[in-house]
């Protein structure tokens, strides 16, 4: 029975070593970072320029191009017109907004997908299915599924880290990142602000490491006194100590940026107040990356609408300051991993769970939008400097080659070696996979390997 | 065709389902014999216990069960292992029934108990405590996704939910028939509305976690959401099937088509949530004095809005966020559902399960699998839909119904189901190991009105239950059945979060006993808070007594689980969760070494220990008794006298000697 043999493969001696890949053939990327924009960035005013809106600004939506559903935009909204100019960029002539300065400097490095969609219009339901393929809690994370398939190359340090924004929780909150019901080992952790970033790795107060390695000898010494042959699930939770103590003493060396030099924490903007945060988070998704952690979700934008990129009441305002928090580390990020030899081994994912209305909401804002937006991929494998699919005159629809977040989740397991179909678990009677309807690999996406 | 198909009550047709003059109707449907033959879907058999010539065997049969057990093992040339001794019993059936150590008085009682019943004396003091309708409706709350907040993106608090909670552990406590228990779930308003306790029980139908948007409120996509949660909990609590995936199309594996799926659905057509306020008046007006002139204040900016220019809504819409962060928790009521025949929802199949594309419309029936052909569904308004439901479920002779219970029961005995699947009883789900073992188990159950105790005691009594979690033969059943799904020994387990947290309460002599009532908000850390959309939702219970409550008394919250509980495998809430996960890996190590409460909890413990044994190897006899349920073995002791007189006197050697003790696999496993 397939239940038997997840419990069997729960309790071998290590839940989490490296596993190899279903397709080795295919597996280009080992680990993914994702760079969560949470609130939904406007596609218009970053990666899709729409000349089309500036003229169509003030008035109704002209009804060829049809009906959506929004949340708060009605019959009576109407079109908005954008500031941002966009400009070709690097020699692949990407068209980026003025918005991010920084990311245009690594234009030839991003595949642009503009032809994004999702089936909800609301944050919770939208987060969820993002991140889990459903539009309910309670299902694992992409994180959780990458680690189930693939295991950790990182002895002693979590294989899947959050590091939400200290601004607030987003809509979907905890659960969109866990594990659901896969067995808790595949659990995110998640990061805290500041040099202490993992919950339970200090010793208590007052206790010194020699005091404290001489508590944990004396507790194997006990436990190996009453053990009765060989015993696998005691052997694993023995082992389980042993990785403990090693993450304990050996983390908060990679938690540390002070080794980092001045000119690599100057890129990620470290030290001016407007990246610092974000910044510092970036560089220690690159650190966990170069250590073996497999799944890293970098978040930008929590705690309501005017710290996420949820732009309901003034599109500028909102999206000029968050801009202005996360261009500079996530292009430093790109570089960062691309001269470290890391990108084509990390798969880097940008955007959120949908983009921005063309019409405006309250005047100057843009209201949720699932139906056309845009993300980038970069890395693993990607094809750098591409431009996928396109949404309508007006950025309405994606109306070119769409993709779905269930294509997207499909293509990103295939360039980690993972088939959708295989990575599976049986859960209440259905073989639950991280993709609720099957999506298809989008080829055209990635750079296929020649066997 | 069978009895209980009477059950279905025709004659309650009151006309045509709601819309269906002008909608198509889905087909009532037709079955093959192949589909209807599955075992699962079969009456039961009447199964007689076999007997066995040998004397071992005769005297190693205690009750029918070990009947069934032993001519299993013996087919496959394994035995049973020895009775494991009185000190493990009695650890065993405390953790199986009460979630908590026995004490070390309780284990002199039983341990110099002369009686040859002593054991039989055990189980039934057990049974009769208070403490096994806590661990036994534990259980259940775990399959029916029991959780004190709504989920989504505001996790709204229910107040009230815990008299849910009270009602489970009252009716485990009581020894509920089962049928009764089911009925007062799904229907307990359709059948007296004027009785508390159904009402609280009715709530079972609004358990599911629960979307509420900012704006436009979709209120027919809320609704659709509603009515699946209300529809997918009934196959998965009670029947032990996943109609649920028939919500999209027909089941691909179960012979459940989506008609059937949507019929189900019927019976909640009319189903509404009501909340009885169960405030008094001063606490009425108390809380009129502060929610009024909020609400008055926010109609006021609402309307504002309305004629404001576009460029000053951002503005009053902070305004408004700002008043309702204000609003205090809702007046304490009951949470309730009541028939609403005015609002019930037209019900039809969903082409994908979107409810913008409904297709066909259908009434309700239960499943056409477990009925004649073409059995004639009723109208969506009728008198009673979900006790009329309900009454089909627990007719004695439902396939399904008692061999589901029946296995649950098992499995929290054993670790492991005759059907390891306990939700699922379909061709996905495993095979019965002991398939006549069920129906006898499942024969009796109804026989005894369908009360559990008498099948706890048959368990608990029998040699099966009482054999050693160590076999002689432990190479060779391993190769013939590493599951251990024939029991040739029992299977030791780790114990859940929960028991983890209350034993370390016990042993160190803090647990506050204290049994029902509403939940506890502990004092976490404010990083944990932030994660939380309304983090202002998050506020401590003032009567720090309560921080040392049992677990399952500590808010059950969807959007915020304690860390404690999400790395012990404790569920989510958000889907139902038939058996828990038993990991073991680095993050447990790191929280019960360096976790704060697992610090605090062992200074606690090695005060205690101090100050009841002021001598050495008495203290250390105690401390493994209350830790362990047994005194330290020579080597056990022999290594923690010299680990202490290294640093003779030094309290921190004490107060790690006693985390040691929670780390521990003696404290940790059951065996």
């Amino acid at each position: 029975m397939m239940a038997e043999q997840q419990a069997r493969a729960a309790s071998s001696l290590n839940p989490l070593a490296p596993k190899p890949p279903h397709m080795p053939e295919h597996a280009q990327a080992k680990s993914m970072i994702f760079l969560f924009m949470a609130g939904g960035p406007s596609h218009l005013e970053t990666f899709d320029p729409k000349p089309l809106l500036n003229k169509l600004d003030g008035q109704k939506r002209p009804a060829e191009f049809g009906d959506v559903q929004y949340q708060n935009v009605n019959s009576q909204s109407r079109i908005l017109g954008t500031k941002r100019t966009f400009r070709k960029c690097g020699k692949s002539g990407i068209e980026i907004s003025d918005l991010f300065p920084y990311q245009a400097e690594v234009a030839d490095e991003l595949c642009v997908i503009r032809s994004m969609y999702g089936d909800m219009v609301v944050h919770s339901a939208a987060q969820y299915q993002m991140m889990t393929g459903r539009i309910i809690p309670g299902f694992p994370a992409m994180g959780s599924w990458i680690v189930y398939g693939l295991g950790s190359e990182a002895e002693n340090l979590p294989a899947y880290v959050v590091m939400p924004d200290s601004h607030g929780a987003q809509e979907a909150g905890v659960p969109m990142y866990t594990n659901g019901f896969l067995p808790s080992v595949y659990q995110p952790t998640m990061f805290r602000p500041g040099n202490k970033p993992v919950l339970n790795l200090d010793l208590p107060k007052g206790l010194t490491l020699e005091e404290r390695r001489r508590s944990i000898s004396l507790l194997k010494d006990l436990n190996k006194a009453t053990m009765v042959g060989e015993d696998p699930e005691f052997a694993a939770r023995m082992a389980a100590y042993d990785t403990a103590f090693k993450m304990q003493t050996e983390a908060p060396k990679v938690f540390d940026l002070n080794t980092e030099s001045k000119e690599t924490l100057d890129m990620y903007g470290v030290g001016d107040p407007k990246t610092d945060d974000y910044g510092r988070r970036c560089l220690m998704a690159r650190r966990m990356v170069e250590n073996g952690v497999r799944f890293v979700c970098v978040v930008s934008g929590g705690g309501g609408p005017e710290a996420e990129w949820d732009a309901h009441s003034d599109i500028e305002d909102n999206h000029l300051r968050m801009a202005s928090w996360t261009d500079r580390p996530v292009a430093a990020l790109i570089k960062d991993l691309k001269r470290r030899g890391l990108l084509d081994s990390t798969i880097v994912l940008w955007g959120g769970e949908f983009g921005r209305s063309p019409e405006s909401e309250k005047g100057k804002g843009r209201d949720h939008h699932n139906t056309g937006f845009s993300m980038w991929v970069a890395g693993g494998g990607f094809k750098g400097g591409t431009v996928y699919g396109a949404t309508d005159a007006i950025g309405l629809k994606a109306i070119e080659k769409p993709v779905h977040f269930r294509d997207l989740h499909t293509t990103i397991l295939y360039q980690l070696g993972l088939n959708q179909d295989a990575l599976s678990y049986m859960h209440l009677g259905r073989k639950e996979r991280l993709t609720e309807v099957r999506g298809e690999v989008i080829t055209d996406l990635v750079s296929l390997r020649t066997p | 065709m069978k009895a209980w198909i009477a059950i279905l009550n025709v004659g309650v047709l009151l006309g045509v389902p709601v819309g269906a003059s002008e909608d198509k109707v889905a087909p009532l449907g037709t079955y093959k014999a192949s589909e209807r033959n599955y075992w699962a879907f079969q009456p039961r058999k009447n199964a007689t216990p076999p007997t066995f010539i040998e004397p071992g065997d005769k005297a190693w049969v205690s009750t029918p069960v070990d009947g069934f057990i032993l001519a299993t093992l013996k087919k496959v040339g394994l035995r049973p292992s020895p009775p494991a001794d009185k000190t493990t019993l009695i650890r065993r059936v405390t953790y199986d029934l009460h979630g908590l150590p026995p004490t070390p008085e309780e284990i002199d009682a039983f341990l110099h108990d002369p009686s040859p019943k002593a054991y039989e004396h055990l189980v039934d003091r057990l049974l009769a405590s208070p403490r096994y309708g806590e661990q036994w409706g534990r259980h259940w709350l775990d399959v029916v996704r029991f959780a004190e907040s709504d989920g989504y993106e505001y996790d709204t608090h229910r107040p009230d939910a815990y008299r849910f909670r009270d009602y489970v552990v009252q009716s485990f406590n009581e020894d509920k028939p089962y049928t009764q228990f089911v009925k007062e779930q799904l229907a307990g308003d359709e059948m007296d509305s004027s009785n508390e306790t159904n009402l609280v029980a009715s709530g079972f139908n609004r358990l599911g976690p629960l979307r509420k948007n900012a704006g436009n409120q979709n209120v027919a996509s809320s609704r659709n959401e509603v009515l699946t949660e209300m529809t997918n909990i009934v196959g998965a609590a009670f029947l032990g099937v996943t109609v649920g995936c028939a919500r999209c199309h027909d089941h691909k594996f179960d012979p459940f088509r989506q008609s059937d799926y949507y019929r189900m659905q019927g019976f909640f057509a009319q189903a509404q949530p009501n909340d009885l306020l169960r405030a008094t008046k001063e606490e009425q007006d108390a809380w009129h004095a502060t929610v009024d002139p909020l609400q008055q204040q926010m109609r006021q900016l609402q309307m504002k809005m309305r004629r404001a220019p576009e460029e000053e809504k951002g503005k009053l819409q902070v305004e408004l966020d700002a008043i309702d962060e204000k609003m205090p928790l809702p007046l304490t009521a009951i949470y309730a559902v009541k028939d609403t025949p005015k609002e019930a929802t037209p019900i039809h199949t969903l082409f994908h399960g979107d409810y913008l594309d409904p297709r066909e419309s259908v009434g309700a029936r239960p499943l056409g699998v477990l009925l004649p052909d073409n059995t004639p569904e009723e109208a969506i308004i009728t008198a009673t839909p979900r006790l009329n439901l309900a009454n089909w479920i627990v007719n004695p002779d439902h396939p399904l119904t008692a061999r589901v219970m029946v296995n649950r029961i098992w499995q929290y005995h054993f670790g492991r189901g005759i059907v390891s699947t306990a939700n699922d009883f379909g061709r996905m789900g495993g095979r019965p190991s002991h398939p006549e073992l069920l129906d006898y188990l499942a024969n009796l159950y109804v026989a005894n009105g369908w009360r559990m105790k008498p099948l706890h005691r048959m368990i608990l009594l029998s040699s099966a239950y009482r054999q050693a979690s160590e076999s002689p033969m432990e190479k060779i059943a391993m190769e013939k059945d590493a599951e251990n799904s024939l029991l040739w020994k029992f299977s030791k387990r780790r114990l859940e979060a929960e028991e983890i947290r209350d034993s370390m309460l016990a042993i160190s002599g803090k647990l506050n006993p204290k049994i029902g009532g509403p939940s506890v908000l502990v004092p976490i850390d404010r990083d944990l808070v932030k994660m939380l959309k309304r983090p202002q939702y998050w506020v401590a219970t003032k009567d720090k007594s309560a921080y040392d409550r049992r677990t399952m008394y500590l808010i059950y919250k969807r959007n915020l689980q304690l860390p404690f509980m999400g790395v012990f495998d404790a569920p989510d809430m958000q889907l139902s969760c038939p058996r828990r996960e038993q990991s073991a890996h680095a993050l447990q190590a790191l929280e019960l070494l360096n976790g704060q409460m697992s610090n605090e909890l062992a200074a606690v413990f090695a005060e205690r220990l101090q100050k009841e044994r002021p001598a050495n190897p008495a203290r250390l006899d105690l401390a493994w008794r209350l830790a362990t349920g047994r005194a330290p073995t020579t080597k056990e002791k022999l290594l923690a006298s010299q680990y202490l007189a290294e640093k003779p006197g030094d309290p921190v050697r004490w107060k790690e000697l006693a985390l040691d003790l929670y780390n521990l696999n003696a404290f940790l496993y059951v065996n």
